[in-house]
């Protein structure tokens, strides 16, 4: 655990007026407690991680960057309150990945707040919140989702899959009821003519509240299917394939969260031949093992999940941060914002950028299977990720959605 | 055809498993009249401490040694947790197991790590027992079942026609009575306890490894426990039977019947209205399968607040 960055905020308030020079405060706004809390660890690592190279390269205009991090407790109300108190302790930019519901929350309310205090706006960068209505109806100009989305994922997911042979010809199509998992759904459907299978089966169902998924593998196994798509993360994908495997179903899995710690070292050698779509796979070439290697000596595991594009997330604004270095005095949000757009950065897998138009990230994707063969083995088992195909960012990149009408400063 | 008996079989297999937790929470309910909240974290130790004995003992000694471990703890928390509180009234005992609920999810985090545990059916267990139209049945499931349905028959028997649960009931009823005649009462409740902790430990040694061991699965399982022991009537050990086995099967039914309000609207000719207006209209009955408990335990809290077999007012 990095503990250098972090600073308790009751302290950071305290110093706060006191120092001279006033620091660029960075905001961590997620789920750290309670049975939601494993992914926004994972987030908070990440970002720790990203600050702490920021820092050590001299911090931000002669300054080391101010991280402070809020316990959101889980859902949208937690978080509402979170960001207030962030704003109100000095927090000019906000962080957070963990929940599609919960980014909508922040992105709304950091819209409020910016149309209400001109002059001393507020950057949400959203590291992981997946569902297409963040850069739709909700996109603004001071949010910027640095992560993939739906659209993006089941694109170049059922392309892939079709490409190498892996795709068959019934697909059955099963995700979480709300935001993220009904966009799923429906690019699963939009996809079906242009990349040529047939979706025999749909369904919806609660987030992370069943336990037993054998009545959804009945419909599957009625259905005919030969492949399933999901967009389903943690015990909903994990109950799922065991379900499955227990049934003796013979299907293809194509999932977006498969990397999910412990998925695999559950699943064991069910998971194997599925396959996943997601923006890193550590041996892909020599900078992702030495980025993979370099984030195990300072978190103690390979980067994972949401990690790796949460910490590319934060070396695009360490580079929007180092175009903007050469002033002095505050910088404000928008500043933050126009560099992120100008901004190009190779990360270990390949070019990440902002576009402009909705501030949706395009950065490559990595089709990968699970497999013996991968070099990096992943929760103490003798399976990984193996890729076996590269989508660049240009080629991954979903169109920008009509419904986001974005109106820029000045 | 086949589907059907499927998704009973599924149904009432689930339903065993909820019933093995619940039966501990209903008895203790019945016997203490404290309604223990931390009883759902009994079952997560019980799948986590199988997990860790079992690479020592092997699979089959872990799921008789995990529990016995849990009953211990649950004798360990009433002896010097709830009856501390006990003068204090209910509210407190309340309290004090969701305080302690709290803590066993963190503690098992703190061990355990935020992520599943790699605790799964041993191999030699891993095969199907019959087949049906193509599709096949696992073993495991069965064997789950029917280790419920053992448990189901040893307590209601024990309950019934012995001595002590002749000793255990009277407690129940007429505790001063019963101390009046020589019994330890307090030992009785212990011990009560203590075979509920057992209970819902066995549950999850035997579950954990077939779902997933996770430090949220005392949280996942726990609401619908408590459903469970409302629909069935707190106390009441067969209507936790009945209650599991009704949510059980209406859970796995649910999920194959893809209707939604517009379709049964379509009948008296207001479909295409329906679902235009969209919403509430035209949400599936298959999506809402895991929400379904909830609306049935409305209805019997409306209807008979006892629930389907409790005796108490």
């Amino acid at each position: 655990m990095l503990k250098t960055a972090m600073c308790c905020s009751a302290l950071a308030i305290m110093c706060a007026g006191a120092a001279q020079a006033e620091p660029l405060q960075v905001a961590l706004v997620e789920t750290l407690s309670g049975s939601q809390a494993s992914t926004g660890l994972l987030y908070r690592t990440a970002a720790q991680y990203g600050i702490a190279k920021i820092n050590a390269a001299g911090g931000f205009r002669g300054e080391p960057i101010k991280f402070v991090e809020y316990d959101s407790q889980g859902g949208p109300v937690g978080a509402a309150d979170r960001v207030k108190a962030a704003i109100a302790d000095g927090a000019r930019v906000i962080l957070q990945g963990s929940s599609s519901s919960v980014a909508g929350q922040i992105s709304e309310d950091v819209r409020k707040y910016n149309l209400r205090n001109k002059g001393k706006e507020v950057l949400y960068l959203n590291l992981g919140g997946e569902a297409l209505e963040l850069t739709g109806e909700k996109c603004h100009f001071h949010v910027i989702r640095t992560s993939p989305n739906a659209a993006i994922r089941f694109q170049t997911l059922t392309k892939g899959m079709k490409e190498l042979g892996l795709m068959g010809d019934k697909v059955y199509s099963i995700n979480q009821n709300y935001s993220w998992g009904v966009d799923v759904q429906s690019i699963i459907k939009a996809n079906a003519e242009t990349v040529g299978y047939t979706v025999v089966g749909e369904t919806l169902h609660e987030v992370n509240k069943i336990q037993d998924f054998s009545p959804y593998v009945a419909q599957i196994q009625q259905s005919g299917a030969d492949t399933v798509l999901t967009g389903n993360w943690s015990n909903d994908l994990l109950l799922l394939m065991k379900a499955a495997a227990d049934a003796k179903l013979k299907v293809r899995f194509g999932t977006s969260f498969l990397d999910q710690p412990g998925n695999i070292g559950n699943a064991g050698s069910v998971a194997e031949g599925n396959v996943m779509s997601a923006p890193f796979n550590p041996e892909l070439n020599d900078a992702t093992k030495a980025f993979a290697e370099d984030y195990k000596a300072k978190t103690g595991h390979y980067p994972a999940y949401v990690e790796p594009y949460a910490v590319f997330g934060m070396d695009m604004f360490a580079a929007a941060l180092k175009s903007l270095d050469d002033a002095t005095g505050p910088v404000s949000a928008n500043e933050i914002v126009l560099a992120l757009e100008n901004t190009k950065i190779e990360t270990p897998v390949g070019s990440l950028s902002i576009r402009a138009e909705d501030h949706q990230a395009e950065m490559p994707m990595i089709i990968q299977e699970v497999s013996k063969e991968a070099a990096f083995k992943v929760d103490g088992t003798e399976y990984g990720f193996k890729p076996l195909k590269v989508y660049t960012g240009a080629d991954s990149a979903d169109p920008v959605q009509a419904t986001c009408k974005m109106k820029r400063p000045g | 055809m086949e589907q059907i008996v499927f998704a009973l079989l599924n149904g009432v297999i689930y339903g065993l498993l909820l019933f093995m937790v619940s039966a501990g929470l209903t008895l203790i309910f019945g016997m203490m009249g404290v309604l223990n909240f931390a009883h759902a974290s009994f079952y997560m130790v019980g799948a986590y401490l199988a997990y860790t004995l079992q690479p020592v003992t092997g699979f089959w000694l872990a799921i008789i040694l995990a529990p016995l471990l849990v009953a211990g703890l649950g004798i360990f928390v009433e002896r010097f947790v709830l009856r501390r509180v006990h003068a204090y009234g209910h509210a407190h005992e309340l309290l004090v197991t969701f305080g302690l609920s709290v803590v066993i999810a963190e503690v098992i985090k703190m061990f355990y790590g935020n992520f599943p545990v790699d605790y799964s059916v041993p191999s030699d267990l891993n095969f199907s027992a019959f087949a049906l139209g193509g599709m096949e049945y696992p073993f495991y499931r069965l064997f789950m079942g029917g280790v419920a349905v053992v448990m189901f028959a040893v307590l209601y028997l024990m309950l019934t026609r012995t001595r002590v649960g002749i000793v255990v009931r009277a407690a129940i009823y007429r505790p001063r009575m019963v101390e009046a005649l020589g019994h330890n009462v307090p030992m009785v409740f212990m011990a009560i306890f203590g075979i509920g902790a057992f209970l819902a430990g066995l549950a999850g040694a035997i579950a954990g490894a077939f779902y997933t061991t996770n430090p949220n699965m005392a949280l996942e399982l726990g609401v619908v426990v408590f459903v469970v022991v409302v629909v069935g009537g707190l106390g009441s050990m067969e209507g936790a039977m009945l209650a599991s086995i009704i949510i059980g099967v209406m859970n796995s039914l649910a999920v194959g019947v893809n209707v939604s309000l517009a379709d049964v609207l379509a009948r008296v000719g207001l479909g295409d209205w329906a679902r235009e207006t969209g919403g509430i209209l035209t949400l599936q009955l298959s999506s809402l399968a895991a929400t379904l408990p909830f609306f049935l335990m409305l209805l019997v809290l409306l209807v008979r607040p006892s629930g389907l077999l409790g005796e108490k007012e």
